[in-house]
């Protein structure tokens, strides 16, 4: 997938990825990336959880705007399963602040 | 179905279950160093953004052709997923990782919905008209191919659609 997101960037797009196999992604070196230590098949978390599904997707956007070095791997800190920031309803405008490269 | 295919899932389910295993494996793996990566910067705010999802799930349309799953070295096509696509008429043909939980909620590898939520917030400016989905597991001869045909052809599309950025998710 690393490949697919260099070739989308060099034809001029900028392009973010999730990983969820950092040794992978280290290795083929996409633009940007955040790792999540999450079970495969799970790259924005559970199934119908939709504030968690939301907050990790919004995670990924705003590494287009704050990662200005190529090759940045950044490390997500949520647990698998368990409580995070997205709980009760967490507004997303805002937490931008929170997530700097 | 072909007793390899059960043998596949079977591995795919031992490696979900235990991630050590693929980093042993992975380790063992020369792959080549595809040296520094590309760079462009985001051409405007989000909020003005047209963003289109890639993944590497093998989800595909009911009805399109699904992934090769008998070529042991993958398969380097991708298929196109309109944003408009009632999502069930979405399916995954991956045999490499254990979908059970994206069958029953594709968000988890190609947030669509989500995606839409995001623009109707105006958090973003608009979701993409069109989305690609390739199927993750490529060796081999399927590699170059990847390279040099399906992966420009995708980026080439996305740049006729009039694409600010992508977010790629893996499986």
């Amino acid at each position: 997938m690393g490949l697919v997101a260099r070739e989308i960037e060099r034809q001029g797009i900028a392009t973010v990825s999730l990983s969820i196999q950092r040794e992978l992604t280290e290795k083929t070196r996409p633009p940007r990336a955040l790792f999540l230590r999450w079970p495969y098949g799970h790259p924005l978390g559970e199934p119908f959880k939709v504030a968690q599904q939301r907050w990790v997707l919004w995670d990924a956007l705003q590494a287009l705007v704050t990662v200005r070095a190529p090759g940045t791997i950044l490390d997500l800190p949520y647990p698998w399963r368990k409580p995070g920031p997205w709980e009760g309803g967490g507004e997303l405008r805002g937490k931008s602040e929170k997530l700097k490269a | 179905m072909k007793l390899h295919r059960w043998r596949n899932r079977l591995f795919a389910l031992l490696f979900s279950r235990f991630p050590g295993l693929t980093r042993r494996w992975l380790k063992r793996q020369r792959l080549h160093d595809y040296g520094p990566p590309p760079w462009v910067p985001l051409p405007k705010p989000l909020s003005a953004c047209t963003i289109a999802l890639v993944t590497t799930a093998g989800v595909h349309r009911r009805g399109d052709e699904p992934f090769d799953m008998a070529d042991k070295e993958g398969d380097p096509s991708y298929r196109v997923i309109p944003r408009h696509t009632p999502r069930d008429r979405l399916r995954i043909t991956h045999d490499y990782y254990d979908h059970r939980d994206a069958d029953m909620d594709v968000n988890i590898v190609l947030p669509l919905d989500r995606l839409q939520e995001l623009a109707d917030d105006q958090l973003i400016g608009e979701v993409a008209p069109c989305h690609y989905s390739f199927m993750g597991h490529i060796d081999g001869r399927h590699v170059p191919r990847l390279l040099t045909e399906t992966a420009p052809e995708v980026a080439r599309r996305l740049r006729r659609e009039g694409v600010d950025a992508v977010v790629l998710t893996p499986a």
